[in-house]
């Protein structure tokens, strides 16, 4: 999994690319720590792309929720937006969907 | 080995109510849409090939109870929620037949969903039985005491008549038991749970219900993968969505199918049996939980061999 952010008017945006699984959720959990404490110090909001995710196992999603917690604490809005077809599948089936707001393309 | 499934509910025993029994009866008549069968063989037939078990069949209500075949004989259960009472009877025909009268009960925990069948298990009223209970709780026997009390129960744990042992087993120093080298792991589950390792002629068996996994020891799984590791089956505490187990039903002490499959991948296991349902679930819910988890299974495979995912019902057999 490769990680790149960018930060796109008032928004943060994170790019994970790849899958997220067992090997390198630790790194996924990490950079998106550090990025809500960048967010929460520009005063931005934070969206994960999911457009370059192939899949996300379950303690990469474990990963987001705890993230998601974490930017709450912070006071950071965060968001998923523009999963394709599996991760698409992958946030229903793990009802993920009900728990983040998700948008189908990347917010301008 | 075969394993054979007596109780799959968790929490709370469920029974279908004369509304869905009569919903499964018109589906499948209409399906059948003017068709006419010479026999039951034509009419079980045509059942099996609608593919719907939650139309044909459905899951059943009774609370956890596992039976486990294939070691020297001896009756093996792993824990005693409602399914054990039709274990009881089950038995009690075969030793009859001429099987040995003893039993040895490995418990997951005390929680009531898991021993309130101890109470209506026939056998324990044989005085030429031999029932062994086996946990990692050192209050085990309190437990079973306590329930059978008369502010709860007309008839007293000192009024069964089989000889009644308790073993206190740790984790880290497996037991032979009954032609089975078993041992057990500590999980995350009120007052603790253990998962149970059965191993048998080159044969290996995991139950793990009640067992939360839960996002902050996520670093620590792989000790499960390790207890689960290339076992021929894992039966898994699967009763909630991923959602659940985070938001409003995380600390309840359950787990969800995304992550015994993701445990299962990485411990190389061949099968996982999705157990203690929901008890507010519908047959439909159980099924479209299965079929969600299917889906998950081979979305996240990767170039990894696969986890064949069942869905314990009460009355599933499964060889391994």
């Amino acid at each position: 999994m490769d990680w790149k952010t960018e930060t796109r008017g008032e928004r943060l945006v994170g790019r994970p690319h790849g899958r997220v699984d067992e090997s390198n959720w630790l790194a996924f959990s990490q950079a998106l720590v550090a990025a809500i404490a960048t967010a929460q110090a520009e005063a931005l909001s934070f969206v994960v792309d999911l457009s370059g995710v192939d899949y996300m196992s379950s303690r990469g999603l474990r990963a987001l929720s705890t993230a998601l917690a974490a930017a709450k604490e912070a006071g950071v809005e965060m968001a998923l937006a523009a999963p394709g077809r599996a991760m698409q599948q992958i946030l229903a089936i793990s009802r993920y969907d009900k728990l983040f707001t998700v948008h189908d393309m990347l917010p301008d | 080995m075969l394993v054979r499934f007596w109780g799959t509910r968790g929490s709370l025993p469920v029974a279908t109510r004369a509304e869905q029994v009569r919903a499964k009866l018109v589906g499948a008549l209409t399906a059948a849409s003017g068709r006419t069968f010479a026999d039951a063989g034509e009419a079980n037939a045509f059942l099996d090939g609608l593919d719907d078990f939650a139309l044909t069949g459905g899951y059943g209500g009774a609370s956890s109870c596992v039976e486990i075949e294939g070691g020297d004989g001896d009756f093996t259960v792993c824990d005693m929620g409602s399914g054990l009472r039709e274990f009881g009877l089950s038995a009690l025909a075969r030793v009859s037949a001429g099987h040995p009268r003893r039993f040895n009960i490995f418990l997951s925990h005390l929680h009531w969903d898991h021993i309130m069948g101890f109470p209506f298990f026939a056998p324990a009223f044989d005085p030429a039985a031999t029932i062994v209970v086996h946990a990692g709780h050192a209050d085990a026997e309190a437990a079973l005491r306590r329930q059978q009390e008369e502010i709860s129960f007309p008839v007293a744990f000192d009024w069964l008549r089989a000889k009644i042992e308790f073993v206190h087993m740790t984790p880290g120093a497996p037991r032979e038991v009954g032609g089975m080298t078993v041992s057990l792991i500590e999980q995350f589950h009120s007052h603790d749970s253990y998962g149970w390792r059965f191993e048998a002629g080159g044969k290996a068996v995991v139950y793990s219900t009640d067992s939360e996994h839960k996002s902050e020891a996520m670093a620590a799984e792989d000790r499960f993968s390790d207890f689960f590791g290339r076992a021929d089956l894992v039966v898994c505490d699967t009763m909630y969505s991923l959602r659940d187990t985070v938001s409003l039903k995380q600390d309840w002490g359950h787990s969800s199918s995304l992550v015994a499959i993701d445990l299962c991948r990485s411990a190389a296991a061949r099968r996982l049996a999705l157990f203690h349902h929901e008890p507010t679930y519908s047959d439909a819910q159980i099924q479209g939980m299965h079929r969600d988890a299917i889906a998950y299974e081979e979305l996240t495979r990767g170039d990894g061999p696969a986890v064949e995912v069942l869905c314990a019902y009460d009355g599933l057999e499964v060889t391994v």
